[in-house]
């Protein structure tokens, strides 16, 4: 397997004889190291929900910042490396401010995750006179969840630059059991508040630790009152509700 | 110099600009748009043809009409309509009206300090499925009206526009008041006057005259079904419909 | 800036069944400055003649007394009153008089003129400011916003209007066409012209 694989897997850009590029897939495998991250899509708006591995009692846990902002319709949660995500959300986040400057329109979810893959592919080696680009590629998955003229929508990327539409996904180390709950649970009449339980239900499943109002977090996006993560409070009082 | 040599300096100019005279018009119903521009094309005093259209359909929705420097109009259309199907390939939908409307400030101020020379009005239906009209100056400012005019005869019609469409200085009937939206019937006879006596004191407005109607989904033809030289556009029955009317304008 | 556009102001005349309209606005100006809001530039000439002087406020003046003078010695050696026909061959030749040195005034003339049959038929003619008359079946228009009242006209006049429906006409041609021009407005005065009477009216308009 390696000895195959030995000559084909530095170059970037580079397919191997059987036609893969190496690199890509490693960097698929990365975000199976992430932390486990969840996206529920119901009729009344879409949840995201991280587990936040708190590794130290010193850590202040506030400032793990997994789930991000993409425009006021638009968010965003992440499993893998969390800096390359920045750097995409940024982009997201101009390709959406951009869209509303030239079109006076809130740019779709599709859309919006379109141009996230499209930067995804956008790694190699640079020419001399080029603008530095990046190197390898993104080693993280994200679920942009968002709202627009077609309803509530969830996406799934992949460091392929692939998308593909979910009703409910789970990424990172506890996706496998993580995506076989939600595809048990789910179902097309599910309220919000359903959402935001089964959420907390599915990341309960997966984590070591006992879950609590500090080792998750919880955005939504809806139509009226568009992205919000929603804060410890709010949070406390949906674990309280769980069922045991 | 006679004999070939260059004693002084000598200064040419090329005038990247001219005007080309005629006259558009938009008008916004309350579930339809018309937008109206003659047809005659001049230079001067001379007329170049009787017969080069200033109204353009965009999408089933939206139609736009420019007016001034013809060469810059055509290619500024050209443009937008390139813009909108690059958005119909990366967004899955046609673009909306007010989507348009942004899109054309935005192209006309890239061109800030070498302006396009034109005067555009858009019309068309709002995504509510109202009627609407935008109007902007060369370089892309912008505002959403009831109705314009623009071009050489602007300060002809403008002020009836204000009267007939407005009711400006017109008091309404004791414990009534003016409609806010004409019917169909009315606004068309109010652009074909518009035209006509624009024609009559306006040198470079007449030959032709074509009057586009976009109509919202679902709203029936009633108003000019029983007209001579109607034409559909739409690429479907279905949603909204763009139609155009062809008439003759004096051509003297 | 042409001298012509140096104080605004606007005139219009119309003509309709046995019966002509005369009507100006009342503003005065320095180019954007406003001055006066009752600023006359029709003046009577006889009972059934009138004329309107748009243009140059000095030259309104000028030619106010100028017509005055030649008026009263027209009606002193002939001993009668003028007629609008011939009044505005007076008009053109006193106009021309300055052919290189002009008045910067558009005159517009209005008035029922005597038939041979001893009747009265409705008469309006305009000249340019070195007196190129024009003698127009329907309407005339001079000032700073002619081009805005012709195209407002020429949407609304029609012929044979009585003389309530052709006050109602000049006035909504007027009023709309020098709203729509920053050196008319401010108010605005109609005469309206039948064999037996004038009546003048004010017209409250837009005060911006």
């Amino acid at each position: 397997m390696f000895l195959t694989r030995s000559e084909y897997d530095r170059g970037v850009n580079t397919f191997s004889p059987e036609g893969r590029l190496f690199q890509v897939e490693y960097a698929i495998e990365a975000i199976k190291l992430g932390s486990t991250t969840v996206g529920v899509c119901t009729k009344e708006g879409v949840v995201l929900g991280v587990e936040k591995r708190v590794q130290s009692p010193l850590l202040v846990s506030s400032s793990i910042e997994k789930i991000m902002e993409i425009d006021r319709h638009l968010g965003c949660a992440m499993s893998g490396l969390i800096a390359d995500a920045r750097t995409m959300v940024d982009h997201a986040r101009v390709t959406s401010q951009n869209h509303a400057f030239i079109y006076d329109e809130r740019i779709k979810v599709e859309s919006a995750t379109q141009a996230v893959c499209d930067l995804a592919l956008r790694f190699g080696e640079s020419v001399h006179d080029e603008e530095a680009m990046m190197s390898r590629p993104f080693g993280v998955a994200l679920l942009i969840a968002g709202v627009d003229e077609n309803g509530p929508q969830l996406y799934h990327t992949d460091p392929s630059g692939t998308s593909v539409r979910y009703e409910a996904k789970a990424v990172g180390s506890g996706s496998e059991a993580a995506q076989s709950e939600l595809q048990d649970k789910w179902h097309k009449q599910m309220t919000l508040k359903e959402a935001h339980i089964l959420t907390l239900r599915v990341l309960k499943q997966v984590m070591e630790e006992k879950l609590d109002q500090h080792n998750v977090q919880l955005a939504q996006v809806t139509s009226d009152k568009g992205f919000e993560i929603l804060d410890e409070v709010r949070l406390k009082a949906l674990i309280d509700e769980m069922p045991v | 110099m006679p004999d070939g040599s260059f004693a002084h300096p000598q200064e040419r100019q090329f005038n990247p600009y001219s005007e080309n005279g005629g006259t558009i018009l938009a008008i916004a119903g309350a579930d339809f748009t018309v937008v109206a521009g003659d047809t005659r094309q001049s230079e001067g005093y001379s007329i170049q043809t009787r017969y080069a259209p200033k109204v353009f359909k965009l999408t089933d929705r939206a139609v736009l009409a420019v007016n001034g420097f013809a060469a810059d109009g055509n290619m500024f259309v050209k443009k937008v309509k390139q813009r909108l199907e690059w958005y119909r390939h990366a967004h899955a939908k046609d673009m909306p009206l007010r989507a348009i409307a942004r899109l054309i400030q935005t192209m006309l101020y890239a061109q800030r300090f070498f302006p396009y020379y034109v005067y555009n009005i858009l019309g068309g239906i709002e995504e509510d499925g109202s009627g609407a009209v935008y109007s902007f100056d060369p370089v892309g400012s912008y505002e959403r009206e009831a109705c314009r005019a623009a071009g050489a005869a602007q300060a002809l019609v403008q002020p009836f526009l204000d009267n007939q469409i407005y009711f400006k200085n017109q008091q309404p009937p004791a414990g009534s008041s003016h409609p806010v939206h004409l019917p169909l019937p009315d606004v068309l006879s109010i652009v074909i006057d518009s035209f006509t006596g624009a024609t009559e004191r306006h040198i470079e407005v007449g030959d032709g005259l074509e009057i586009f109607v976009i109509l919202a989904k679902g709203r029936s033809t009633q108003g000019f079904d029983g007209r001579s030289g109607v034409q559909e556009l739409s690429t479907t029955p279905e949603g909204d419909r763009v139609f155009v009317i062809r008439r003759e304008l004096k051509k003297d | 800036m042409s001298i012509m556009q140096y104080n605004g102001g606007s005139v219009i005349a119309m003509v309709g069944k046995d019966c002509v309209a005369i009507a100006s606005d009342l503003r005065l100006g320095v180019q954007s400055l406003s001055i006066a809001t009752n600023f006359q530039k029709i003046f009577p000439v006889t009972d059934r003649l009138y004329l309107g002087l748009p243009g140059l406020a000095s030259d309104v003046a000028t030619l106010h007394e100028r017509f005055r003078l030649l008026t009263n010695m027209y009606t002193i050696k002939e001993e009668r009153e003028i007629e609008p026909e011939t009044f505005a061959q007076l008009v053109s030749s006193t106009l021309y008089e300055k052919r290189f040195g002009p008045y910067f005034i558009e005159p517009v003339v209005a008035g029922m003129q005597k038939t041979p049959s001893g009747g009265y038929k409705p008469f309006i003619a305009a000249t340019d400011l070195i007196g190129c008359l024009n003698f127009a079946k329907d309407f005339v228009v001079a000032g700073t916003a002619s081009e805005k009242l012709f195209g407002v006209a020429e949407g609304l006049w029609e012929p044979d209007l009585e003389a309530e429906d052709l006050f109602e006409t000049i006035s909504q041609t007027l009023l709309n066409a020098v709203d729509r021009d920053a050196f008319s407005g401010w108010g605005a005065v109609v005469h309206v012209i039948t064999k037996d009477k004038v009546v003048t009216r004010k017209l409250k308009g837009r005060m911006d």
